[in-house]
Protein backbone atom coordinates (compact mmCIF):
# COMPACT_ATOMS: atom_id res chain seq x y z
CA UNK A 1 0.00 0.00 0.00
CA UNK A 2 3.09 2.03 -0.56
CA UNK A 3 4.21 3.68 -3.69
CA UNK A 4 7.18 5.64 -5.47
CA UNK A 5 6.64 9.33 -6.29
CA UNK A 6 8.85 11.95 -7.43
CA UNK A 7 8.96 15.01 -4.94
CA UNK A 8 10.07 18.51 -6.31
CA UNK A 9 11.57 20.90 -4.03
CA UNK A 10 11.49 24.65 -4.54
CA UNK A 11 12.64 27.98 -3.69
CA UNK A 12 13.32 28.10 -0.20
CA UNK A 13 12.30 24.42 0.49
CA UNK A 14 14.87 23.11 -1.38
CA UNK A 15 17.56 25.07 0.43
CA UNK A 16 16.06 23.67 3.81
CA UNK A 17 15.74 20.15 2.37
CA UNK A 18 19.18 20.21 0.42
CA UNK A 19 18.16 18.52 -2.88
CA UNK A 20 15.55 19.57 -5.79
CA UNK A 21 13.96 16.12 -6.35
CA UNK A 22 14.02 12.34 -5.20
CA UNK A 23 11.65 9.71 -5.68
CA UNK A 24 10.08 8.78 -2.01
CA UNK A 25 7.83 5.65 -1.06
CA UNK A 26 4.56 6.99 0.68
CA UNK A 27 1.64 5.17 1.26
CA UNK A 28 -0.77 5.35 -1.79
CA UNK A 29 -4.00 6.85 0.25
CA UNK A 30 -2.92 9.44 2.57
CA UNK A 31 -4.13 13.11 3.33
CA UNK A 32 -2.30 16.43 3.01
CA UNK A 33 -1.20 16.70 6.20
CA UNK A 34 -0.23 13.14 6.34
CA UNK A 35 1.75 13.34 3.14
CA UNK A 36 3.73 16.77 5.12
CA UNK A 37 4.38 14.51 8.12
CA UNK A 38 6.05 12.01 6.10
CA UNK A 39 8.58 14.44 4.12
CA UNK A 40 9.54 16.64 6.73
CA UNK A 41 10.86 12.99 8.78
CA UNK A 42 13.19 12.37 5.96
CA UNK A 43 13.72 16.42 6.10
CA UNK A 44 13.61 17.77 9.50
CA UNK A 45 14.60 21.00 8.79
CA UNK A 46 11.22 21.63 6.27
CA UNK A 47 9.05 22.09 9.74
CA UNK A 48 10.28 25.71 9.67
CA UNK A 49 7.71 26.47 7.25
CA UNK A 50 4.91 24.08 7.31
CA UNK A 51 2.60 27.55 7.57
CA UNK A 52 3.88 29.00 4.82
CA UNK A 53 3.36 25.97 2.03
CA UNK A 54 1.08 24.17 -0.23
CA UNK A 55 1.43 20.60 -2.20
CA UNK A 56 1.09 20.77 -5.62
CA UNK A 57 -0.15 16.66 -6.47
CA UNK A 58 -0.32 15.95 -10.08
CA UNK A 59 0.02 20.04 -10.72
CA UNK A 60 -3.41 21.04 -8.71
CA UNK A 61 -2.53 23.01 -5.95
CA UNK A 62 -3.35 21.21 -2.39
CA UNK A 63 -3.11 22.49 0.98
CA UNK A 64 -2.03 20.80 3.94
CA UNK A 65 -4.56 19.09 5.88
CA UNK A 66 -7.66 16.59 5.72
CA UNK A 67 -7.54 16.18 2.35
CA UNK A 68 -7.40 12.79 1.17
CA UNK A 69 -4.80 12.05 -1.52
CA UNK A 70 -5.07 8.63 -3.76
CA UNK A 71 -1.71 8.79 -5.23
CA UNK A 72 -0.08 6.73 -8.03
CA UNK A 73 3.36 5.10 -8.49
CA UNK A 74 5.33 7.82 -10.64
CA UNK A 75 2.51 10.88 -9.39
CA UNK A 76 4.86 14.61 -8.89
CA UNK A 77 4.48 16.10 -5.67
CA UNK A 78 5.73 19.42 -5.43
CA UNK A 79 6.41 21.28 -2.34
CA UNK A 80 5.13 25.01 -3.11
CA UNK A 81 6.65 28.09 -0.55
CA UNK A 82 4.82 31.48 -1.25
CA UNK A 83 5.14 32.10 -4.97
CA UNK A 84 6.84 35.55 -6.12
CA UNK A 85 6.65 35.52 -10.16
CA UNK A 86 6.03 38.07 -12.76
CA UNK B 1 -5.50 37.29 -44.79
CA UNK B 2 -9.10 35.99 -44.18
CA UNK B 3 -10.18 36.26 -40.02
CA UNK B 4 -10.82 32.71 -39.94
CA UNK B 5 -7.02 31.97 -40.86
CA UNK B 6 -5.95 34.13 -37.54
CA UNK B 7 -7.13 31.66 -35.35
CA UNK B 8 -6.18 33.28 -31.56
CA UNK B 9 -3.43 31.89 -30.21
CA UNK B 10 -1.63 32.01 -26.69
CA UNK B 11 2.49 32.26 -26.74
CA UNK B 12 3.97 31.08 -23.20
CA UNK B 13 7.69 30.70 -22.78
CA UNK B 14 9.72 31.04 -20.21
CA UNK B 15 13.26 31.42 -21.06
CA UNK B 16 16.64 32.60 -19.22
CA UNK B 17 17.69 35.12 -22.15
CA UNK B 18 17.00 38.54 -21.88
CA UNK B 19 13.24 39.00 -22.96
CA UNK B 20 11.80 41.48 -25.63
CA UNK B 21 9.29 44.08 -25.63
CA UNK B 22 9.39 44.00 -29.98
CA UNK B 23 9.31 40.08 -30.31
CA UNK B 24 6.51 39.84 -27.92
CA UNK B 25 4.57 42.26 -29.33
CA UNK B 26 4.97 41.13 -32.47
CA UNK B 27 3.45 37.56 -31.70
CA UNK B 28 -0.17 39.47 -30.98
CA UNK B 29 -0.07 41.48 -33.87
CA UNK B 30 -3.08 40.75 -36.03
CA UNK B 31 -4.34 42.53 -38.77
CA UNK B 32 -7.98 42.47 -37.05
CA UNK B 33 -7.15 43.78 -34.38
CA UNK B 34 -6.62 47.86 -33.24
CA UNK B 35 -4.96 47.11 -30.18
CA UNK B 36 -2.19 45.63 -28.71
CA UNK B 37 -1.85 45.98 -24.47
CA UNK B 38 1.71 45.52 -22.97
CA UNK B 39 2.55 45.23 -19.36
CA UNK B 40 6.26 45.05 -18.58
CA UNK B 41 7.65 43.73 -15.12
CA UNK B 42 11.07 45.40 -14.37
CA UNK B 43 13.48 44.86 -11.69
CA UNK B 44 13.94 47.78 -9.12
CA UNK B 45 17.38 48.45 -7.25
CA UNK B 46 15.82 48.60 -3.97
CA UNK B 47 13.79 47.39 -1.20
CA UNK B 48 13.05 48.41 2.64
CA UNK B 49 16.03 50.73 2.02
CA UNK B 50 18.60 48.14 0.92
CA UNK B 51 20.47 47.85 -2.22
CA UNK B 52 19.17 44.90 -4.62
CA UNK B 53 22.09 43.55 -6.81
CA UNK B 54 20.24 41.31 -9.20
CA UNK B 55 16.68 38.95 -8.90
CA UNK B 56 17.17 35.50 -9.56
CA UNK B 57 14.05 33.32 -10.53
CA UNK B 58 13.47 29.97 -10.61
CA UNK B 59 10.10 27.61 -11.65
CA UNK B 60 8.14 24.63 -11.60
CA UNK B 61 8.50 24.97 -15.36
CA UNK B 62 6.25 22.71 -16.51
CA UNK B 63 3.23 23.84 -13.86
CA UNK B 64 3.71 27.09 -14.61
CA UNK B 65 3.24 26.99 -18.18
CA UNK B 66 -0.25 24.93 -17.75
CA UNK B 67 -0.92 27.53 -14.95
CA UNK B 68 -0.28 30.14 -17.59
CA UNK B 69 -2.49 28.33 -20.22
CA UNK B 70 -5.39 28.87 -17.62
CA UNK B 71 -5.22 32.19 -17.39
CA UNK B 72 -5.23 32.31 -21.50
CA UNK B 73 -7.73 30.26 -21.22
CA UNK B 74 -10.21 32.63 -18.42
CA UNK B 75 -8.93 35.81 -20.00
CA UNK B 76 -11.04 33.88 -23.16
CA UNK B 77 -13.46 33.23 -21.42
CA UNK B 78 -13.97 36.72 -19.66
CA UNK B 79 -13.17 38.97 -23.25
CA UNK B 80 -14.19 36.94 -25.84
CA UNK B 81 -12.77 39.36 -28.28
CA UNK B 82 -9.20 38.79 -27.22
CA UNK B 83 -7.19 37.66 -30.18
CA UNK B 84 -3.98 36.19 -29.49
CA UNK B 85 -2.01 36.53 -25.76
CA UNK B 86 2.01 36.73 -25.21
CA UNK B 87 3.55 35.93 -22.06
CA UNK B 88 7.39 35.71 -21.41
CA UNK B 89 8.80 35.46 -18.15
CA UNK B 90 12.36 34.83 -17.42
CA UNK B 91 14.01 32.61 -15.55
CA UNK B 92 17.67 32.79 -13.84
CA UNK B 93 19.75 36.44 -13.31
CA UNK B 94 17.98 38.94 -14.04
CA UNK B 95 20.03 42.74 -13.96
CA UNK B 96 18.45 45.42 -12.42
CA UNK B 97 15.78 47.47 -14.80
CA UNK B 98 15.80 44.57 -17.55
CA UNK B 99 12.24 42.87 -17.62
CA UNK B 100 11.48 39.64 -15.71
CA UNK B 101 7.92 39.40 -17.13
CA UNK B 102 6.16 40.44 -20.64
CA UNK B 103 2.69 40.53 -21.40
CA UNK B 104 1.00 40.86 -24.55
CA UNK B 105 -2.71 40.87 -25.56
CA UNK B 106 -4.46 41.72 -29.15
CA UNK B 107 -7.89 42.89 -29.40
CA UNK B 108 -10.27 45.02 -32.06
CA UNK B 109 -10.49 48.02 -29.62
CA UNK B 110 -8.71 48.62 -26.99
CA UNK B 111 -10.64 48.32 -23.46
CA UNK B 112 -10.66 44.15 -23.61
CA UNK B 113 -6.88 44.15 -23.99
CA UNK B 114 -5.98 47.01 -21.60
CA UNK B 115 -8.29 45.05 -19.02
CA UNK B 116 -6.96 41.77 -20.35
CA UNK B 117 -3.32 42.72 -19.54
CA UNK B 118 -4.27 43.87 -15.92
CA UNK B 119 -5.57 40.23 -15.34
CA UNK B 120 -3.27 38.07 -16.51
CA UNK B 121 -0.73 39.90 -14.49
CA UNK B 122 -2.55 40.12 -11.29
CA UNK B 123 -3.39 36.72 -12.00
CA UNK B 124 0.02 35.26 -12.92
CA UNK B 125 1.22 36.88 -9.17
CA UNK B 126 -1.48 34.71 -7.48
CA UNK B 127 -1.22 31.43 -9.10
CA UNK B 128 1.69 30.44 -11.31
CA UNK B 129 4.93 28.42 -9.24
CA UNK B 130 7.54 30.90 -9.99
CA UNK B 131 9.77 32.38 -7.18
CA UNK B 132 12.16 35.62 -7.09
CA UNK B 133 14.88 35.64 -4.73
CA UNK B 134 16.23 39.39 -4.50
CA UNK B 135 20.23 39.18 -3.66
CA UNK B 136 21.26 42.28 -1.85
CA UNK B 137 25.28 43.17 -0.67
CA UNK B 138 25.11 40.89 2.42
CA UNK B 139 21.91 38.63 2.40
CA UNK B 140 19.30 37.79 0.00
CA UNK B 141 15.47 37.50 0.28
CA UNK B 142 12.51 34.72 -1.02
CA UNK B 143 9.93 37.45 -1.90
CA UNK B 144 6.33 36.49 -1.64
CA UNK B 145 3.64 37.96 -3.00
CA UNK B 146 0.73 39.57 -1.59
CA UNK B 147 -1.84 37.69 -3.97
CA UNK B 148 -0.47 34.16 -2.95
CA UNK B 149 -2.92 33.05 -0.64
CA UNK B 150 -0.90 30.45 1.47
CA UNK B 151 2.18 33.34 2.60
CA UNK B 152 1.82 34.42 5.50
CA UNK B 153 -0.55 31.77 6.50
CA UNK B 154 -1.45 31.72 9.97
CA UNK B 155 -2.87 28.15 10.92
Amino acid sequence: FRGQVSVLYFARSAELAGLRCETLRVPRQVTSLQLWEEIVRVHPRLAVIRDQVVFAVRQEYVLLGDQLLVLQPGDEVAIIPPISGG
Amino acid sequence: MDESEDVPKDFIKLKSEKLSVDEVSELVVSPYCGAVSVFIGTTRNNFEGKKVIHLEYEAYTSMAESEIKKICRDVRQKWPTIKHIAVHHRLGVVPITEASVIIAVSSPHRAESLEAVTYCINTLKASVPIWKKEIYEDEYSWKENKECFWANSKK
